[in-house]
């Protein structure tokens, strides 16, 4: 008998937006990302939209608030709500990036890097202890896109992500987009951080397209994470790595911009399915070589 | 964490949001140093793209009459007075709505019912956030029934009738008129609708404040025609 792994489910984050035409075509999604915070500030239209959304599709939630890199206790109120809304999606798991928005007095709703240094990972492994404890399903963090670098970084990305991960047995919603983004804007090799990731870590991943930015006070042109075109090949290539080594349960398109090129959100999901199948194929072909070579 | 990184976590945000990183010419704060300051400027850049896409989303009218170096000249001046606090669409929509009127308090603006128009889209902007229009409710003035102004309507005083500008009549010659609006979602719909509400309504439901029988208002036999059309409007909750 060849054991294999199952497939991970795809699908896509949810905006309110195109509400009306993701609830027509949740046949092509065996899954919807909720960000909890659409929920928790958004109005109650998009609540309810979102919310009546239970029972017809499984639902998996995302944070964008929580801002567990700033050095100012968590908000617990925060989180009580996100434990309530992840309750009533049914969600089996709630994920947030490893990262910072705010400070006091400040709120750039965009995520910022932190220090890579074990000083840093430590106080992320206390506060992401205090969510676990909170949140009464499994936690995972994301790796961001970032374009600067803090100069006393001492650890690599991956080294950050593992203490963290390891310490709390947090798993890792790994966004192959910001590893693309990251390897090409700061010159790394992707594959060595893939590989440098142990084995299982990657529970959920996300996938997306950016845009190249040239302005006339940068030396070169920088991708940027902007949810708004086809995924590119690199970022599938990685996708496809990443399923050799993990079984991630979802793999998520995030999408926030030209959200009506519907042919193309859909496109990117009949490319990402054709990436697992294929990944699945040779995962089996190998192992019924080897099954028949015992 | 490292005692300093909030200071330095401060620090970084104070800068990303100024006038000086958004737009160019001022050199990070002493704590940020070692930061690639050409990366930080494009950070600001994104972040400020993003801050500024929530509000001319909820200002489209308002920044489509507005000139364009009136425009540069208003943000310009937004970003060096109000930081970004808070993630919320609308709570930038309104931190951006008080800065604009405390500044055409001092210099009117040109057109000078922009902020009648800037008004009301705040209103829907909040409204939108807040939810949809109630379900259309049968309404009469008979023995039981009770009612009371909607608490989702908004009553706007304006100088100006600027309904043609969300009639999609931008180049409609804007008549200096005072009238009361009244902007709310109405049953049936997900969109929020302007209309005009004259004087004599008006004040009727001023008094509507609280649950309210036909008989307390005397039994007016127009009364029944009145509630009618105001419930059909969703100006009046029956219950």
């Amino acid at each position: 008998m060849i054991a294999c792994k199952p497939a991970p489910a795809v699908g896509i984050g949810y905006r309110s937006a195109i509400g009306d035409w993701t609830r027509a075509n949740l046949a092509h999604f065996d899954v919807l990302e909720i960000t909890v915070d659409h929920c928790i500030s958004s109005g109650e239209t998009i609540a309810s939209g979102i919310f009546d959304l239970v029972g017809r599709i499984p639902m998996t939630a995302h944070g964008i608030g929580l801002s567990i890199g700033t050095d100012v206790p968590l908000d617990l109120a925060y989180l009580d709500k996100v434990a309530a809304i992840v309750d009533r999606l049914r969600a089996p798991g709630y994920s947030e990036h490893l990262a910072f928005t705010r400070a006091p007095g400040r709120d750039l709703a965009n995520l910022l890097p932190l220090p890579k240094t074990e000083e840093v990972a430590e106080a992320i492994i206390a506060k992401v202890r205090i969510v676990q404890s909170r949140v009464p399903v499994p936690f995972l963090l994301e790796n961001i896109s970032y374009l600067f670098e803090w100069p006393d970084s001492d650890l690599t990305d991956a080294e950050f992500l593992n203490f963290i991960c390891r310490e709390t047995g947090a798993g890792l919603l790994l966004d192959v987009e910001n590893l693309y983004l990251n390897a090409h804007n700061h010159g790394f090799d992707p594959h060595g951080f893939l590989s440098d990731l142990p084995a299982g870590i990657v529970k959920e991943v996300h996938v997306a397209g950016g845009i190249t930015v040239q302005k006339d006070f940068l030396a070169r042109p920088f991708l940027a994470d902007s949810h708004s075109h086809p995924v590119p090949d690199g970022a599938l290539d990685l996708l496809d790595h990443v399923l050799t080594r993990h079984a991630p349960e979802t793999v998520v398109l995030e999408r926030d911009d030209r959200l009506q090129e519907f042919d193309e959100i859909l496109d990117d999901v009949r490319r990402i399915r054709s990436r697992i199948a294929a990944v699945q194929s040779e995962s089996l072909h190998a192992r019924a070589f080897v099954g028949a070579a015992d | 964490m490292p005692g300093h990184l909030l200071e330095r976590q401060i620090s970084l945000l104070e800068y990303l949001t100024s006038a000086g990183a958004i737009f160019g010419g001022a050199p990070p704060a002493r704590h940020l140093q070692g930061l690639d300051p050409a990366l930080l400027r494009l950070e600001a850049c994104f972040s400020h793209e993003k801050r500024m896409e929530k509000i001319v989303g909820s200002f489209a009218r308002t920044f489509e009459i507005m000139g364009g170096e009136d425009r540069a000249d208003i943000v310009r001046d937004f970003v060096e007075a109000c930081p970004s606090v808070d993630i919320r669409r609308i709570e930038n929509a309104r931190q951006f709505y008080d800065f604009a009127c405390a500044r055409w308090q001092k210099n009117p603006p040109q057109p000078p019912y922009l902020r009648d128009v800037a008004t009301c889209e705040l209103a829907m902007a909040d409204l939108r956030t807040k939810g949809k229009g109630q379900p259309s409710q049968p309404a009469a003035a008979g023995r039981g029934v009770r009612f009371r102004r909607s608490r989702d309507a908004v009553f706007l005083p304006c100088a100006y009738d600027i309904r043609p500008i969300f009639e999609g009549s931008v180049s409609e010659a804007i008549e200096r008129r005072d009238l009361m609006l009244a902007i709310l979602i109405p049953p049936r719909s997900n969109e929020p609708a302007i209309f005009e509400v004259p004087a004599p309504v008006y004040a009727f439901l001023v008094e509507l404040d609280t649950w309210t029988g036909g008989a307390a208002l005397g039994g007016v036999p127009e009364l029944d025609a009145l509630i009618s059309e105001l419930a059909e409007h969703g100006l009046i909750e029956v219950s």
